[in-house]
């Protein structure tokens, strides 16, 4: 039986070329990802490494925020304790924030998406941290500043040289002494360096008497816990000294937690590959099975059983499974060498290690694509047993109407219970919730893809309708062709359907994201202007320096400025973090807030505002809440707001804010002009003074939302480009299934260019069948997409209201027939080159 | 017989198969015309070069030397589109099987020509030819809705309905019982009186030759023997002295 399926399989080598090709996809993104984010987690190793093997204490605040970037600070007073106990041999206090570079043009430097790091520097600081000097000297004195190398040679600059740079009081220019690398990489994943010596760290980041920790060495033969147990006595409420090697493996559990995070996502989105390759290769094995019904009816008639036909099956796939696997993992690994590359070549340093490829990403690599490849075969193979040995001479297509009113049973069962995980998923309070609504989604594909061939045939003939008045019985024929085998039309366009019905659900939650916003700016923003930074930054680890407030307020153009900042929080009962926002005071002359009850001008230390769609809190009630210093309190609820601009639930006043955060950037500016002044009339002037401030970006209302839209739309082109692969292993789909179906019509071809079909013509015909396997898949997927990603803004709430973006889904159907336009060039190419005489010669 | 015109015709057709040990001389130095108006049958045992001849007559096949011509257009001459665009204006084809298109009713695939051209359809003439053919009552058929014969017929039918100078069949009846074979036939030798369509048909069978105006013999890819005005004995006899 090996040996028969050998044979076969070499046989059929154009056929499985096509669909080992789908698995070869499917595995590479799988196998790539986990080499990819392995090379990622131990090229941070060996920066921990570096950093851990000299450090042996840390002395530093309590916080075990998450989503917290603020390390928390300890008084400076204690580093002269901390150096007059024995066996401490040197103390390195060490401060570390946010400030932005400034290039030689003005423009600001990062900042859209990984942090600028800036960091105080010692002596000693080579010793404590992964940081290294490649150039020049550390900063010593008030204007010196060390930057990353990265930064240095894209922007060409050298020690010697003056750069601006934005902290949180405003924009200082420092002379550049050194140039700073990661490791050996140039910077650390995109993110810039700035180090100033300490005295200057803590005044552009106002942490004046505070250091955010003390990273120490012990002398030579001290005992490390005995040092440990004396500093800790003397440590206050909320500070803590710990081992070094904890720390270490706290900043490696959350580079894993963050490389984790990001390998899943990968993940999820090659498994969504490997899920649409399973359809092709099911697919094409019916196929290759039904045209080789003859050979297998032959088998059994010469004594093969049913199992065995199964078995060689069975075999062929194991063998298809095996060999592209393989080479899947291979150029998975490739895949992730050139991600690397392209990450550094945009900015985004890696520190070098060597491409880990663990044992792991070979086995599952192995096993996803194996498996995929088995699993689909087993349908295919369970026919293939079933073929009677009489049915040899027989050429007719499977069973298929007898089983229509079962195919329409279970595929609405399928759909039904695809549909109730989606909805336990969307709207109830369970457990990886998100999860189940990914399992859900699947299931309704299924669903949709057992109940599409009953859909296909109709569906063909209705699109179809236009083709033979437009291309006579050339696009008569390309629609009867396509819908002749509506199993087979609709296994091949339901391939199409998930990744078109995925990137419409995305654009369906963007477009009603975009919509709320822009409604929400114009119905809720009362200020003439907003003051924000360009780009995605975190608004927890950058922002635009508050002096520019003051310098604004300093106008008499101007007649109200607000600062909005943002910052994590705690609910010390359910434990889950999340974001709140500070307002200071003049915040509701900018915004409308649309109060429900209560009063914002109470809001102080203590109080706290609600989003109306917080429940179970009314004026008055205490509203626990824990920040990221580990001060954990009841804040008096005051007011409570429908505003749904901030998308926050949470806001507390400015006062408390920069009591209990480190955070002195501003995330946000709202500017009222002074009254009897033209917004537009004094713009110039407003403009003028945030000029100064490189990362600052003016906009007014209907900028504004542009700028929103453009930010969510980058967002949408992130996950369609990461759902191409799924797109693009559905179009080879649909190149398979021609390039079957053309082996099967090889006679009919020779006989339409025998009786006077030109090649063009057949070309012609062969696109157009294509095009409309295209358009059916598109159709599918956008109709299934639009009443997900529907289901998913419905669930969502917070005043999000559904928008379909109408423009977009056509879009996408015109972009899935250029597909199928695409995906028959080569059957099409194949098909005119068909041999009349051989085709029409008589066997 | 007064009108002499040929419709076809190869000239010192030479067509090979292979190289070197596996050569093999399909048609050897052929000279053969076929006259307008007229329905020849082409005989001869199996692997002279029958079907050979006529695909390389027909435009489907190019010789390896030699000329063919349809009415006064040299073939050779001919790009791939051009030898199209001939076969659909001037030639008609009937295949020993598959000669329909199975998603098509047989309507439909009498009018594949005349539609791939984007032509209009004589409706007269189609109905005469259907008529003549008996398909009146099977045209919104498909193919598999249809006998053997019936099919054949249909096949004849869309050979004739585009007017094409000359009309081949090979073998047309290879697959047929004897009597949807003499029906079939029958259809042709009308198409051939009342139409005045040239026909060429290959076959190995006397009594099926016995219907045409002219026999020629085949062997070893040339022309051995001419018989006008065939019959069965006559042909039988001929046969034999070709030592078949
Ligand atoms: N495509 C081909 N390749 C090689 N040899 C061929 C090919 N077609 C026909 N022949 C050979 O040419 C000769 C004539 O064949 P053919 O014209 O089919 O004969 P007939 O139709 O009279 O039986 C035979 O010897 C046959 O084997
Ligand atoms: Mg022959």
């Amino acid at each position: 039986m090996l040996k028969l399926s050998l044979k076969s399989v070499a046989a059929n080598k154009v056929r499985l070329t096509l669909t080992a090709l789908a698995i070869v996809l499917g595995v590479m993104f799988v196998a790539g990802s986990y080499v990819f984010t392995d090379s990622l987690k131990s090229a941070f190793d060996v920066l921990f490494e570096q950093e851990g093997a000299t450090v042996d204490l840390v002395v530093r605040a309590e916080t075990d925020f998450q989503f917290a970037t603020e390390l928390g600070t300890v008084p400076d007073t204690l580093l002269a304790e901390v150096e007059a106990i024995d066996g401490v041999q040197t103390a390195v206090p060490i401060i570390s924030g946010f400030a932005q570079l400034v290039d030689q043009e003005g423009n600001p430097i990062g900042g859209v998406g990984p942090p600028t790091l800036a960091f105080s520097w010692d002596e000693n600081f080579d010793d404590v941290s992964a940081l290294t000097l490649r150039s020049g000297r550390g900063p010593e004195g008030p204007g010196e500043i060390g930057i990353d190398a990265f930064t240095a040679d894209a922007k060409g600059f050298v020690v010697g040289d003056q750069i601006d740079v934005i902290t949180p009081l405003g924009v200082e220019t420092f002379e550049i002494v050194g140039i700073l690398g990661f490791g050996d990489a140039d910077n650390l994943l995109g993110a810039t360096l700035a180090v100033f010596e300490l005295p200057t760290a803590q005044r552009i980041l106002d942490l004046e008497g505070k250091y955010n920790q003390i990273s120490i060495m012990t002398a030579d033969g001290a005992d490390i816990p005995t040092v440990q147990a004396e500093i800790a006595a003397f440590l206050d409420e909320g500070l803590e000294v710990v081992l070094g090697e904890v720390e270490i493996e706290e900043g490696r559990e959350q580079v894993d937690q963050g490389v984790g995070g990001f390998n899943t996502a990968l993940l999820v989105f090659a498994m969504i590959a490997v899920f649409v390759g399973g359809f092709i290769i099911q697919n094409t094995y019916r196929v290759i099975v039904s045209q080789r019904t003859k050979e297998l009816a032959m088998l059994r008639a010469v004594g093969a059983t049913g199992a065995q036909v199964t078995r060689m099956v069975f075999f062929e796939a194991l063998i298809v499974g095996i060999i592209a696997s393989a080479i899947g993992v291979g150029a998975g690994i490739l895949l992730a060498l050139g991600l690397k590359s392209l990450f550094s070549a945009i900015g985004f340093g890696f520190p070098s290690g060597p491409l880990t490829v663990l044992p792991r990403t070979i086995i599952i690599g192995m096993v996803v694509g194996v498996g995929i490849t088995l699993a689909s075969a087993i349908l295919p193979a369970r026919k293939a047993a079933r073929v009677a040995p009489l049915a040899a001479m027989r050429d007719t297509e499977s069973t298929y109407f007898k089983s229509l009113r079962k195919r329409l049973y279970i595929g609405l069962g399928v759909l039904v219970i695809g549909a109730a995980m989606l909805l336990i998923g969307l709207f109830t309070e369970i457990d990886q919730a998100l999860l189940l609504v990914g399992l859900g989604a699947g299931v309704v594909f299924l669903a949709v893809a057992i109940l599409a061939p009953l859909m296909a045939r109709r569906f063909g003939q209705i699109v179809g309708a236009p083709l033979p008045r437009m291309l006579g019985i050339t696009g008569r024929l390309a629609r009867d062709n396509a819908v002749r085998k509506p199993r087979r039309m609709a296994a091949t366009a339901s391939a199409l359907m998930i990744g078109v019905a995925l990137v419409a659900v995305i654009a369906t939650m963007a477009a009603s994201l975009k919509a709320s916003i822009t409604e929400a700016v114009g119905s809720e923003v009362s200020a003439d202007y907003q003051i924000e930074t360009g780009g995605f930054a975190d608004p927890t680890m950058s922002g635009i320096s508050v002096q520019l407030a003051d310098d604004l307020r300093a106008l008499d153009e101007v007649s109200v400025v607000s600062v909005v900042r943002y910052g994590a929080y705690r609910d010390p009962v359910g434990q889950t973090e999340s974001f709140l926002a500070a307002f200071d005071p003049e915040v509701d002359q900018t915004v409308r807030l649309e109060l429900e009850a209560g009063d914002f001008g109470r809001m102080g230390p203590g109080t706290v505002m609600l989003h109306s769609d917080v429940e179970g809190f009314g004026i008055g009630d205490p509203y626990p809440i824990e920040f990221p210093n580990g001060v954990i309190t009841d804040l008096e609820v005051v007011a409570i707001f429908g505003a749904s601009l901030f998308q926050i639930d949470v806001v507390i006043s400015m006062e408390m804010y920069e009591e209990n955060f480190d955070n002195r950037f501003a995330a946000m500016m709202l500017v009222n002009v002074a009254a009897g002044s033209d917004p537009v009339a004094v713009r110039p002037a407003l403009e003028a003074v945030v000029g100064e401030y490189p990362n600052a970006e003016m906009s007014d209302k209907e900028e504004y939302v542009d700028k929103v839209g453009a930010q969510i739309d980058a967002l949408l082109n992130v996950v369609t480009a990461l759902l191409a692969m799924a797109i693009l292993i559905a179009l080879l789909g649909i190149t398979n299934t021609m390039a079957l179906s053309i082996i099967e019509r090889r006679r009919e071809i020779g006989l339409l260019r025998a009786v006077g079909m030109t090649r063009r013509q057949v070309k012609r015909m062969i696109r157009w069948e294509a095009v409309l396997i295209g358009i059916f898949g598109a159709v599918l997927g956008l109709v299934v997409g639009v009443v997900l990603g529907a289901a998913v803004v419905v669930a969502i709430g917070e005043g999000i209201k559904l928008t379909l973006p109408w423009g977009q889904l056509l879009f996408y159907l015109v972009a899935a027939a250029l597909g199928g336009v695409l995906a028959s060039l080569l059957p099409a190419r194949r098909g005119a080159k068909t041999d009349i005489l051989e085709a029409i010669s008589f066997e | 017989m007064t009108d002499t015109r040929v419709a076809a015709r190869v000239v010192g057709g030479i067509k090979i198969y292979g190289e070197g040990d596996t050569e093999v001389r399909a048609l050897d130095d052929i000279d053969i015309a076929f006259e307008a108006g007229k329905f020849t049958a082409i005989m001869g045992p199996s692997g002279s070069g029958k079907s050979t001849l006529m695909h390389c007559a027909a435009g489907l096949d190019t010789l390896s030397g030699g000329a063919a011509y349809i009415g006064e257009t040299l073939l050779s001459g001919l790009s791939e589109k051009e030898m199209t665009l001939l076969r659909r204006q001037k030639v008609g084809f009937v295949f020993q099987s598959f000669n329909l298109i199975p998603t098509l009713v047989a309507s439909e695939n009498i009018t594949l020509p005349i539609d791939i051209a984007g032509g209009y359809v004589d409706q007269e003439w189609f109905d005469m030819v259907t008529g003549t053919m008996g398909l009146t009552d099977r045209l919104t058929h498909k193919p598999s809705e249809l006998s053997g014969g019936q099919q054949q017929r249909v096949a004849a039918a869309r050979a004739l309905v585009a007017r094409p100078e000359i009309v081949f069949a090979d073998e047309p009846t290879g697959n047929l019982d004897s009597k949807s074979s003499s029906e079939v036939l029958g259809f042709l030798r009308r198409a051939a009186d009342e139409f005045g369509q040239t026909i060429v048909m290959v076959t190995h069978d006397p009594k099926s030759a016995s219907i045409s105006d002219k026999v020629v013999f085949l062997a070893d890819g040339r022309c051995v023997e001419e018989l006008e005005g065939p019959t069965v004995d006559s042909i039988l006899e001929r046969m034999k002295s070709l030592g078949g």
